[in-house]
């Protein structure tokens, strides 16, 4: 059951990554790379548990959990900029 | 034990010294003097065996398998040396609370002096050649800090550079020169080394290991033609003329002359060389110390002179010689400590140090004038004071000569030449100073120094009149039992006394004092001579001359090799790379697939690869706007991080993605003063010369990665696989690595880092750069500084962010993970907060002073490593215990786990602390019109 | 069961992944685009980490919770991303095909 399940899931989860890669190479605009940047990240974090499923292993979380903290920063430092260039203030 | 802690002391109290400073001058002198008797103190029980003749050796392992061991040697010329080092450092601590006005540093001072006395007392306690080396070095850095110590001054600067070449130059050729010895006896133990004289003498390398280091030593006794360092290093503060240019440091060089005198002399080469030097040295010092006008520097020209008769008695190489030349070193160390402070008391009077306009001082300051009269006839040889003693030794030892060589008379006719002038400038000293009309010109009004300022100088000229009258009471005991330890052997017959009837010496000491009356009586023409011909004898002109041409040298390579520009370097750099590997390539034919097995493809790594290039490519072509490939260089780190984690290596995946975030901010934060684009400036035809050497290198690079990749490898990996669990108590390779395997390079790579942020924040502190008032496009920043939601939805992301920094901290040593990834994730957690709810809030609640965690973390990190040494292991081993908690399970606890909990700390406190300031920078640079709200 | 489950959970939660990367790629503005990674991506790798929970939890070796840290921080912090995103838009005033709400755009 899994053994299809996570083929079709790899293939999709894998199209949504290079979709993602697409919007953040073409743009246009800034906040539309920063968004795509941060689907990216969350992508990641999908390719991660589905090979953590896959080969039954548990080494990938701490991975997945870091891509969401740092994604999530790297966001939100990256909006701050374009709203007000002091990201500390 | 007690040698090791005598040396370590003053290296210790400098540090404490530079702490109780702050308090206070008086607490600073009696923090100097409490060290510099509390390393007597260790010194003080040794005292009674030596004198009855025994060698103490202290040793302790330290490096066995290079034949470096940390020893130390106290026999009675060591502890002569230690005693002025220690004694005369004592006078001048008491002497320097009083000379030093308040206006300057009195700490630094101190603390250099602390350093310079360790550094002292580890050359004359050394039985090791090389650590005498190291320490020997270290004299020559702590005097540059010390002549350096009034460093607005040209003078200051130039003279302590120059002291520093000249010695430090001479370091290096003493460094061969005891390589060299080593290789020639076999080790470096001195005792093996004095014991090896024959040896030695008859090896064919006997002659370069002399040279070699005779270099050392005549550098660092300012021997001829070496000696112009001296009078440039006198633009130091008196006090540290009188402690390292009389009596310490400038003897180093004939203490190693002393020291070795068993194992090189008794040669025709050592003869020739080292009294030749030091006659020249002699005879120069004694002319030019009459024609100097400033008071420091006729010392200074005295000093070099009687440098060069120490040596020259060490190069006559008789064992009387060599008893005269230790006598002279203690007689010497005594006047001429006491006459730089006597010129310093009358510099810090009058304010000047010119000769010609201080005069008739003896109206004003009688006492001191009789305390300088003193010391000055020491110097110039007159009966009842020291001086005499030691200089009639002197010239019996040179009469001796006549006989055995050639031009034998040359010797002692110089000899008196030589101390005719002495009595002239020491005349001088006193008549000029003293009396010689009125005094033209003063800056301040002389008068009587204080009480305090004078005591040193008391106490060293009664020990010139004690040692002048009653020789054998007083010096016979320690000149004896020093006197045996440079000889390695027995006393030669000898006794000091003031009569010994109308000798020959006596003679030659009476023409020395009756010439040199009359020479200064005749003064007028020569001063006027020494004024036509003032500078072309200076011996500093080919030292310049050298040094600019060294200067010049350098230039020219540099100009030629350094493009001042960044692209064309790199062009040359990655082109020479290039052709480096394919002449490796073309060079060795082998099949670029290697035999190794490759690995399943798969589809979802080949997409991840292709954007990884996809994305690099778009960098290089939207690299003109920098804020898009900012945001591509963070989709470049996130796809290398899963790669990383697709392939085995999940902590460097975990460190990429940390730092990855990490350099984004940081680069948005500089990005706020830069412009937003970059220019186009390269032409059309450089840009696609640019492309084909990239492409080309790019391409040879992923060659040569498939051509490792792919063939069988055998490393070193196995051998940290199958100890890392049985050697570290860990299961995770890469973190025992870090904290246990090479936890040295850790401890100093967080010391980098740590002085790295504490550099970073010196420089921010108070920087104010023009910030823009709106971005690129003209729009008004937006007025809301922290958006609500986003205020309040981070603040509950900091526990569960520090809840998974814990957790990784924790199982670091047995999982991916460990202290610096964990630092990385807390700093990040914590940045969050400042970029959401700002610096006042957050500060409001966390501890704004970043400096204690960096140094708590630094103090784990090494008191770990220290703590192994304490247990009896080398440094940094770590240990580890097996436990087994209810609950909870089976787990190892090692100290290593401490060891990284030093590395989270410095990690968190070094980010945190650069990025903060560099966020601050903006606080300050924000024109005040737009206020955050 | 629990393999069936799984699969279900995994099949929904790539198949909204994907969907979210398609709005992101295929909708006209900025602001429509926004909808999809937020929404039905956010969703979709909650799913997946359901998923994964569910499927390491019964493997023998206990409860495992990670996912569930990984969602709740997902959770958190998605809103904040696309509330912080719109911010930067408006405040660029990237172009809409709505029109906009307020008075500003009768200058349009």
């Amino acid at each position: 059951m899994l053994s299809i399940a996570i083929p079709i899931a790899f293939a999709l989860v894998g199209t949504a990554f290079t979709l993602t890669l697409w919007r953040l190479l073409i743009g246009p605009s800034v906040p539309d790379r920063i968004l795509a940047l941060d689907t990216l990240a969350v992508n990641a974090i999908a390719l991660l548990v589905l090979f953590g499923i896959a080969q039954d292993s548990a080494v990938y979380f701490e991975a997945a959990i870091l891509i969401a903290l740092m994604g999530f920063v790297g966001t939100v430092a990256l909006c701050k900029y374009l709203l007000r260039g002091d990201i500390i203030e | 034990m007690n040698l090791l802690l005598c040396v370590i002391t003053p290296f210790l109290g400098a540090a404490l010294v530079a702490a109780v400073a702050r308090l206070g001058t008086w607490q600073a002198a009696a923090a100097a003097a409490g060290v510099t008797l509390a390393a007597g103190a260790w010194l003080a029980p040794l005292v009674g065996g030596t004198f009855q003749g025994t060698t103490l050796i202290e040793r302790y392992t330290w490096m066995p398998r290079e034949g470096l061991d940390l020893t130390f040697r106290l026999d009675g010329f060591g502890l002569l040396f230690a005693l002025m080092i220690l004694g005369i450092g004592l006078l001048v601590i008491l002497y320097a609370r009083w000379y030093f006005s308040p206006q300057d540093r009195l700490g630094r001072f101190y603390t250099g002096m602390m350093l310079f006395m360790g550094s002292m007392l580890g050359v004359v306690l050394s039985e090791n050649l090389i650590q005498l080396l190291i320490f020997w070095e270290l004299t020559s850095l702590s005097s540059f800090l010390l002549i350096s110590y009034w460093q607005q001054r040209t003078e200051a600067r130039q003279g302590a550079r120059m002291a520093l070449t000249v010695t430090g130059m001479g370091g290096l050729a003493l460094l061969g020169g005891i390589l060299l010895l080593g290789q020639i006896t076999g080790s470096y133990d001195l005792s093996v080394v004095l014991a090896a004289g024959d040896q030695v003498r008859a090896h064919p390398l006997y002659l370069p290991t002399l040279l070699l280091i005779l270099l050392g030593a005549f550098t660092k006794s300012a021997q001829f033609p070496f000696h112009f360092w001296l009078p440039n290093a006198m633009a130091a503060p008196t006090p540290v003329s009188a402690y390292l240019h009389s009596a310490t440091m400038v003897k180093a060089g004939v203490f190693l002359l002393a020291r070795l005198f068993p194992t090189l002399s008794g040669t025709p080469e050592w003869t020739w060389i080292v009294s030749l030097t030091g006659l020249t040295t002699l005879l120069i010092g004694a002319v030019f110390a009459l024609f100097k006008h400033d008071l420091k520097g006729l010392l200074a020209y005295s000093t070099i002179s009687h440098l060069g008769l120490i040596t020259l008695l060490f190069g006559l190489g008789t064992p009387l010689a060599a008893l005269a030349g230790v006598f002279h070193i203690i007689n010497h160390a005594t006047f001429k400590a006491s006459l730089f402070m006597a010129a310093g008391i009358i510099d810090h009077e009058t304010g000047t140090r010119d000769m010609r306009r201080i005069n008739g001082m003896w109206g004003v300051m009688p006492y001191t004038a009789t305390l300088a009269m003193v010391a000055a006839a020491a110097m110039a040889g007159v009966p009842l004071f020291n001086g005499f003693l030691s200089k009639e030794m002197f010239f019996t030892e040179t009469l001796g000569t006549v006989a055995q060589l050639r031009f034998g008379w040359l010797l002692p006719l110089t000899a008196i030449v030589a101390g005719i002038f002495a009595v002239a400038y020491s005349l001088r000293f006193i008549h000029d100073v003293f009396f010689n009309g009125a005094p033209i010109d003063l800056p301040r009004t002389p008068h009587e120094p204080s009480r305090w300022m004078r005591l040193p100088v008391e106490v060293l000229v009664a020990l010139c009149l004690l040692v002048g009258m009653l020789p054998a009471l007083t010096v016979e005991p320690l000149l004896a039992i020093a006197a045996r330890g440079v000889l390695q052997g027995p006393l030669p017959p000898h006794s000091i006394a003031i009569w010994h009837g109308f000798t020959p010496a006596l003679w030659m000491s009476l023409i020395a004092l009756t010439g040199g009356v009359l020479v200064y009586e005749g003064r007028r023409p020569l001063f006027a001579l020494a004024a036509r011909l003032e500078g072309r004898l200076e011996a500093r002109r080919p030292y310049d001359w050298l040094v600019a041409g060294v200067f010049g040298v350098a230039r020219w390579v540099t100009v030629r090799l350094d493009l001042a520009s960044l692209q064309r370097m790199l062009f040359l750099f990655v082109l020479s790379a290039l052709a480096l590997g394919m002449a490796g390539f073309w060079s060795a034919p082998m099949p670029l697939t290697g035999a190794g097995p490759l690995l399943p493809f798969d589809p979802v790594s080949l997409l991840v690869a292709l954007g990884l290039a996809a994305c690099t490519a778009s960098v290089v072509v939207l690299h003109r706007s920098r804020l898009i490939a900012l945001i591509l260089l963070g989709a470049v780190g996130l796809i290398v991080s899963l790669i990383f984690a697709k392939f085995s290596a999940p902590d460097l995946a975990l460190t990429q993605l940390s730092v990855e975030v990490v350099t984004i901010v940081l680069l948005l934060l500089a990005l706020y003063f830069l412009p937003q684009s970059t220019p186009a400036e390269s032409s059309r035809p450089r840009q696609v010369r640019d492309l084909l050497l990239a492409l080309a290198a790019g391409g040879g690079n992923a060659a040569l990665a498939w051509a490792v990749l792919t063939r069988p490898a055998e490393s070193i990996a196995d051998w940290f696989l199958t100890h890392s669990l049985p050697g570290g108590g860990g299961a995770n390779v890469v973190n025992v690595i870090l904290v246990d395997f090479r936890g040295f390079d850790t401890l100093g790579e967080i010391t980098v880092l740590a002085l790295a942020g504490l550099g970073i924040y010196a420089m921010l502190d108070g920087l104010r750069l023009p910030a823009p008032a709106a971005d690129a496009q003209g729009r008004a920043w937006d007025p809301d500084a922290h958006p609500l939601i986003m205020a309040s939805l981070v603040r509950l992301l900091l526990p569960l962010a520090l809840l998974v920094a814990v957790y990784i901290l924790l199982r670091g040593h047995q999982l991916p993970g460990g202290g610096f990834i964990a630092g990385l994730v807390t700093a990040v957690a914590l940045i969050m907060q400042y970029l959401a709810n700002g610096v006042a809030w957050t500060r409001a609640r966390l501890p704004a002073n970043l400096h204690p965690l960096i140094a708590a973390g630094l103090l784990i990190a090494t008191m770990t490593g220290l703590g192994s040494l304490a247990l009896g292991y080398p440094f940094l081993t770590s240990s580890f215990v097996h436990f087994h908690w209810a609950l909870v399970g089976d787990f190892e606890l090692a100290s290593a786990m401490a060891f990284d909990l030093g590395v989270y700390l410095v990690v968190v406190g070094a980010t945190l602390l650069i990025l903060i300031h560099l966020g601050l920078v903006h606080d300050l640079s924000r024109p005040p019109a737009e206020e955050p709200r | 069961m629990i393999e069936l489950l799984t699969s279900i959970l995994i099949l929904t939660g790539a198949l909204f992944t994907f969907i979210g990367a398609l709005g992101l790629v295929r909708l006209k503005d900025f602001y429509c685009r926004l909808h999809g990674p937020t929404k039905a991506t956010t969703l979709g790798v909650g799913s997946l980490l359901l998923a994964s929970s569910l499927w390491f939890s019964t493997r023998g070796t206990g409860l495992s919770l990670h996912e569930l840290l990984v969602t709740l921080f997902l959770f958190i912090t998605a809103p904040v991303s696309a509330h912080l995103l719109a911010k930067a838009a408006l405040h660029l005033r990237l172009k809409s095909l709505a029109p906009a709400p307020e008075s500003e755009t009768s200058g349009t």
